[in-house]
């Protein structure tokens, strides 16, 4: 068996980004690099207490990280570097796992009906 | 963010459901043996729900057979709690049995 993430983990991701302000708010990050409360909240119809709830939620699921902020008294953060990688390993090898038992039990339906 | 595969079989559901809720014939085409299979929903011939993993890593599995013109169309969904059950577990265990 070749070594998966544990589930617990990749499910903290998921779970992350099951919510579409979430959702958002990498996307944002994605685009401009970095980004802090205040920017979000001016950015998104919710308050800003609401903003910094979902930046703890992507902090615990490992996908966000403070970023230097160069003297600056605002927090800044940016995209954990490979926070996505456990996630995206579980994603492909459950893909090609499935692939082959799919394949296993079509050829175990058809030969059982020849 | 589920996993999503799906596959025509050239059979009916009904024979194909076969494969699936039978303990010993899903065994031969899952090969998964050191994973046990909890089934939660069983609607035949249509719909069949399992958990299963290793140690405390569960997944949930849910298989879909619809008839299409040549036979059944199965698409499998399998997809990672959203929240880390045994972490959850530990954290409302009873004060006084933490560790």
């Amino acid at each position: 068996m070749n070594p998966l993430p544990a589930p617990d983990q990749v499910g903290l991701v998921f779970g992350a980004l099951a919510d579409p302000t979430r959702r958002w708010m990498v996307q944002a990050l994605l685009r401009d690099g970095t980004t802090s409360v205040p920017a979000l909240a001016a950015a998104l119809p919710i308050s800003r207490q609401a903003v910094a709830k979902h930046v703890v939620a992507l902090g615990e699921a490992g996908l966000l990280e403070r970023a230097p902020t160069g003297g600056g008294r605002e927090v800044h953060y940016r995209l954990r570097p490979g926070a996505l990688d456990p996630a995206a390993a579980w994603l492909r090898e459950a893909e090609a796992s499935w692939d082959d038992r799919l394949a296993r039990l079509k050829a175990n339906v058809e030969g059982e009906a020849d | 963010m589920p996993v999503r595969r799906e596959i025509e079989i050239e059979a009916s559901p009904e024979e194909v459901w076969e494969a699936l809720v039978h303990e010993e014939r899903r065994a031969q085409w899952l090969d998964e043996p050191e994973r046990e299979v909890d089934v939660e929903v069983v609607q035949a011939p249509h719909r069949l729900v399992w958990w299963w993993g290793e140690d405390d890593a569960m997944t949930r599995v849910e298989v879909l057979v619809v008839a299409v013109a040549r036979g059944s169309r199965v698409v499998v969904t399998e997809s990672v709690p959203a929240f880390p059950l045994p972490a959850l577990a530990a954290a409302f265990r009873p004060v006084g049995q933490r560790g």
